[in-house]
């Protein structure tokens, strides 16, 4: 019998989160102001508005201070605050709106295929939008009908049974096929579309084109009404008999599992740090309500068992945060970016918003229970990370299989 | 088949190209500028090369320490520096390895021309003919 050697991981000594550079900082602290100044009194009230209904100008307000294009270097008019200052950005607009936060997020998912593959022509053709006067959104569309996870779990693709395609077509490329649950679909400009080319097997032609989402052929499908997150659009994407160019397949044919993997391994310690963001809103108010309600004849946050909840709480929030920002550094730190750190940061993550949302609720009691508020929104909220980038069982798996590799044994 | 068939031949033809590369002032001064230190890594066959702005040191007289560390095999070098494989291909593709200041890194890349025009010649010079031993 041979006998397997699972890793364990060395304590870590490299990372040191005082060296956060200035500008980084500043960017933090000017999102901190706009989610809490221009963000957290109206969500609430975008909560409750009709599932389409959509507020440009926040998006137009979080534009100007470089929300759309803080991913993007500094060469392409970016801001190029790293991965970090993104998810410490995401961690800001989640405390105030996830569904804000997500808009963001889910354009700068968009963008990431295109900055992966280094192409200038492709750069300049579609990033160029995000450092003019006026916000423009990107969407990423992988989800479909019978198709989810088996898109995120390379393992999975020859089985996957995905039905979008492209076709050889001349210079070019014909696109078909229906993608769910995108987010920005409504509203994006374009979107990073993965297809699998015709005639290989489930997804293991998975290839990753950008398509203008004004192309003749696209249609948005309707806007979905969600549980929560209902201060960004999520949407169908119809493709039929769509023309791509050659120029705008990214990285090649057959290159999307590659890009896919990257591009959720970059993304997911910034949706960490949305479920961070969450978990410190609910915090915030039990501590609140906490420190003001008078039982029994003394304040809650002084009755031994509510003490004990809002610490548990207050360090589950903290620890959220430490992985979350381990995962980023080491993704502004290695190529190709680690699979590991993210999604341990976003498994643990996860489960904090809910759990802490949950607790809040408790805590608050009839009031926690009310719309108006806003604790029963962050418990709807803290659902939905758990869904997209990986859900837990997909991300379990990807730990797990980290546990039993040996980088020294890839076959570079 | 791997391209280069042992240590000696990849210490020749690699430690010649960032011999080239550091005797570039354009090169050295990017080094200089960003603070970098290059310690690369080739697998199949080992070949370990530290890069600093004033000296090449090659295998057991380079050090641990650098800023930035790249691990790829001398086979994904070859593709590179022929010019048939891109990086940020090979970067998606996990064939290199890149730990560090990684943006740094890949500033460099454009300033690479004057090692790019040369590898040709300093393979052809070992006698490896279109990734194969003659």
């Amino acid at each position: 019998m041979t006998a397997t050697t699972v890793r364990a991981e060395p304590a870590e000594t490299d990372l040191n989160f005082d060296q956060i550079p200035r500008s980084v900082q500043r960017f933090v602290d000017e999102v901190r102001d706009f989610a809490q100044g221009v963000l957290a009194p109206r969500a609430v009230r975008l909560d409750q508005q009709a599932a389409e209904e959509f507020d440009w100008e926040v998006i137009q307000a979080g534009h100007d201070i470089g929300l759309t294009r803080a991913l993007l270097p500094r060469e392409l008019g970016g801001l190029g605050v790293g991965v970090l200052g993104l998810a410490m950005a995401m961690e800001e607009l989640a405390a105030a709106d996830p569904g804000i936060a997500l808009a963001f997020g889910a354009t700068m998912l968009g963008q990431t295929p295109v900055l992966l593959t280094g192409d200038p022509d492709l750069q300049q053709r579609y990033l160029s939008d995000f450092a003019g006067p006026r916000a423009v959104l990107a969407c990423n569309a992988v989800a479909e009908e019978e198709a989810g996870s088996d898109l995120v779990i390379p393992q999975h693709f020859p089985d996957a049974r995905m039905r979008t395609t492209l076709r050889r077509d001349g210079d070019g490329y014909r696109l078909n096929g229906h993608k769910r649950f995108i987010t920005n679909g409504a509203v994006a400009t374009f979107s990073a579309v993965y297809a699998n080319l015709e005639g290989h097997p489930g997804a293991t032609g998975l290839t990753c084109v950008i398509v203008p989402l004004d192309a003749p052929g696209v249609r948005r499908g309707d806007v979905l009404d969600k549980m929560g997150y209902r201060n960004c659009l999520g949407s169908e994407l119809w493709f039929d008999d769509v023309h791509v160019p050659a120029r705008d397949v990214v990285g090649g044919e057959c290159q999307g599992a590659a890009i896919n993997v990257a591009q959720g391994n970059m993304a997911r310690s910034s949706v960490a740090a949305i479920s961070t963001g969450i978990a410190r809103h609910a915090l915030d108010l039990a501590v609140h309500w906490a420190g003001e309600r008078v039982q029994g004849g003394k304040l809650l946050r002084e009755h031994q068992m509510t003490a004990r909840r809002l610490a548990d709480m207050a360090v589950d929030v903290d620890a959220a945060r430490l992985l979350y920002q381990r995962a980023a550094v080491k993704v502004d730190t290695q190529l190709p970016a680690p699979e590991r750190e993210p999604a341990m940061a976003k498994l643990f993550a996860d489960r904090v918003a809910v759990e802490t949302a949950s607790t809040a609720v408790a805590l608050m009691g009839s009031r926690g229970y009310m719309r108006s508020y806003g604790l029963e929104k962050v418990l709807r909220d803290s659902f939905g990370t758990r869904i997209f980038e990986g859900t837990p069982e997909a991300l379990a798996l990807a730990i797990t299989d980290c546990l039993y590799r040996d980088d020294d044994d890839d076959d570079f | 088949m791997s391209v280069y068939p042992d240590s000696s031949t990849a210490y020749a033809v690699f430690g010649e190209l960032f011999t080239i590369l550091t005797a570039d002032e354009e090169f050295t001064e990017r080094l200089r500028d960003a603070d970098l230190t290059l310690r690369l890594v080739q697998t199949k066959p080992d070949c370990v090369i530290h890069v600093t702005p004033d000296q090449v040191r090659l295998g057991d007289d380079a050090p641990e320490d650098a800023s930035v560390t790249i691990k790829m095999s001398c086979d994904t070098a070859h593709r590179l520096w022929s010019g048939t494989l891109l990086m940020p291909a090979a970067v998606a593709l996990g064939k290199v390895r890149i730990k560090g200041k990684v943006a740094k890194v890949l500033e460099l890349v454009p300033i690479l021309q004057p090692a790019f025009d040369r590898y040709p010649q300093l393979v052809a010079a070992q006698g490896l003919v279109d990734g194969a031993a003659k």
